[in-house]
């Protein structure tokens, strides 16, 4: 995650720790000069979702799935993950709230010292559900709205999905829960962004996740509905537009770009061309204290029956399960050669990737998209946007030598 | 005298994310030992060795995949073992109809 508001408007926010310095004011445990050791934990509670969207990572389904978590597993999960010290618990699905344990299980990460917070399509979630859920710990819902009602519904695959999101949504603030809205882009829905954005200040938001869509679960069925990196460039000026303009309004959102590190590099010329030189170099300065793409670091995913995956959208591949052996020994074992080779992506790095001048603050991007384009885990990624001039730092302003050194 | 490990059987019926997984082993040169590397998910063993070689190198010495369901796992870690019978609690309100029910 690359939050612009904190690297252009200075917008502090519980959990920057884990990207950058601590958050003024947290009492959370902060990092600030070494990387995140551990990572943030998704948890694919459930294969079951009431909803069938269009572009679902985790292959979600209406039908319930063989080999998901008893009660008592899920404690023990959870145990596991406190004991490695993941710093974050993230409930996921399928839609997690279909599960009627969901409190209890958030109350008992709460309970281990894990930060507990949930991704939900919201449609689900009473005024009763969310003031249980703030109750048992729960420190932040990410609510999923993919555009304005008729675009949301399709994708979505239900009408009336978008309003019932938004009551949930609604629920949630009543109940004094911290909300976001998480807006991933496609060719159909991009025409809605501002729209979305609108909504969220409307309705007292005060968080925006960017999704680029991954090349994972049904996501890898509709490649053909991304846009194209150009489009993405735009979208992504457009999001860094939109939170200037709030914040120049004094309205503080909190915005987030989540998928694609080439928005690191993006940013880095776009306070340039904002801000100037001094700005850009703090910016730089702050992404690579980030680290880059975090897949098989800073982020990891556990599905419904226990394998671990790289990340959240790359459900094809599992470096073990959690129930032959804890999550901690499988994320720490290297002898795994794909795993050794994610960690030192570095050397492997193949084309414009291997020369790119920010490599550090980049890392090769998505190499699941790389895989499921090319064939190839470590070609560049089909939706690198830089134009050559800033891959190789052809132009006045070049970070190398600078922040690098 | 050593005291023999306490391994317990892991269930493993049905693994699949929906997709069936195979398990991975890999012998990158012929005088490696073989690896298990995780599991990769794929409709049939051929389609399993070309993603499997995607991930771990078209050039390793040896590659073999096993339906992860056919794998007999006993383990002395994991999850809880006291756990059985007890079924997962998926709410029965996921029935597709997206309707926010205020209290």
């Amino acid at each position: 995650m690359i939050s612009i508001s904190k690297l252009l408007c200075d917008l502090d926010a519980e959990g920057d720790g884990l990207r950058y310095d601590a958050a003024e004011g947290s009492e959370k445990p902060q990092i600030t000069e070494k990387k995140q050791r551990r990572p943030v934990v998704v948890w694919n509670t459930t294969r079951r979702c009431n909803l069938y969207c269009s572009h679902c990572y985790a292959g979600a389904d209406l039908d319930p799935a063989s080999g998901e978590f008893t009660t008592a597993e899920g404690k023990a999960f959870l145990d596991q993950l406190a004991d490695y010290g993941a710093p974050v618990v993230l409930f996921s699905g399928g839609e997690p709230l279909v599960r009627d344990d969901l409190v209890e299980l958030v109350s008992y990460a709460a309970d281990q010292g894990l930060r507990p917070v949930l991704s939900s399509n919201g449609t689900l979630i009473t005024h009763e559900k969310a003031a249980a859920l703030r109750d048992a710990g729960l420190q932040y819902a990410g609510i999923s709205v993919d555009g304005l009602p008729e675009r949301n519904d399709q994708f979505r695959g239900e009408d009336g999905a978008f309003d019932a999101a938004v009551r949930g949504i609604e629920n949630c603030l009543e109940v004094g829960l911290k909300t976001g809205l998480r807006y991933t882009i496609t060719e159909a829905n991009a025409p809605d962004l501002e729209g979305v954005v609108d909504l969220l200040a409307e309705k007292g938001l005060d968080r925006f996740c960017f999704y680029h869509l991954d090349y994972g679960g049904r996501g890898a069925e509709i490649v053909d509905a991304d846009l194209t990196p150009q489009e993405k460039r735009e979208a992504v000026r457009r999001v860094a537009d939109m939170t200037l303009e709030y914040h120049d309004r004094g309205e503080e959102i909190e915005t987030l770009l989540v998928g694609n590190y080439a928005d690191a590099a993006f940013l880095v010329e776009y306070a340039r061309e904002e801000f100037g030189e001094a700005k850009a170099q703090a910016v730089y300065d702050y992404l690579e204290r980030n680290g880059g793409d975090p897949t098989g670091e800073r982020i990891a995913d556990v599905d419904y029956q226990g394998n671990v995956h790289l990340t959240q959208f790359w459900q094809g591949y599992s470096l073990g399960n959690v129930r032959d052996r804890p999550f901690g020994e499988i994320w720490e074992d290297e002898s795994n050669p794909l795993l050794e080779a994610l960690r030192n992506r570095e050397e492997h790095l193949k084309g414009k990737c291997a020369d790119c001048q920010y490599q550090s603050i980049c890392r090769g991007a998505s190499r699941l998209r790389a895989l499921a384009a090319t064939g190839d885990l470590f070609e560049p990624d089909p939706q690198c946007y830089l134009t050559d001039d800033e891959v190789f730092g052809t132009e006045a302003g070049s970070m190398v030598g600078g922040a690098a050194d | 005298m050593v005291e023999n490990a306490r391994r317990s059987l892991v269930e493993s019926d049905e693994r699949g994310n929906p997709t069936p997984q195979w398990e991975v082993f890999v012998r990158a040169e012929a005088a490696d030992p073989m690896r298990h590397v995780g599991s990769v998910a794929a409709a049939s063993a051929t389609e399993a060795h070309e993603h499997a070689s995607r991930l771990f190198g078209w050039d390793a010495a040896d590659v073999w995949l096993c339906p992860a369901e056919a794998v007999e796992r006993y383990s002395t870690r994991g999850l809880a073992t006291d756990t059985e019978g007890e079924e997962s609690r998926v709410n029965e309100r996921a029935d597709g109809n997206p309707e926010v029910q205020d209290a």
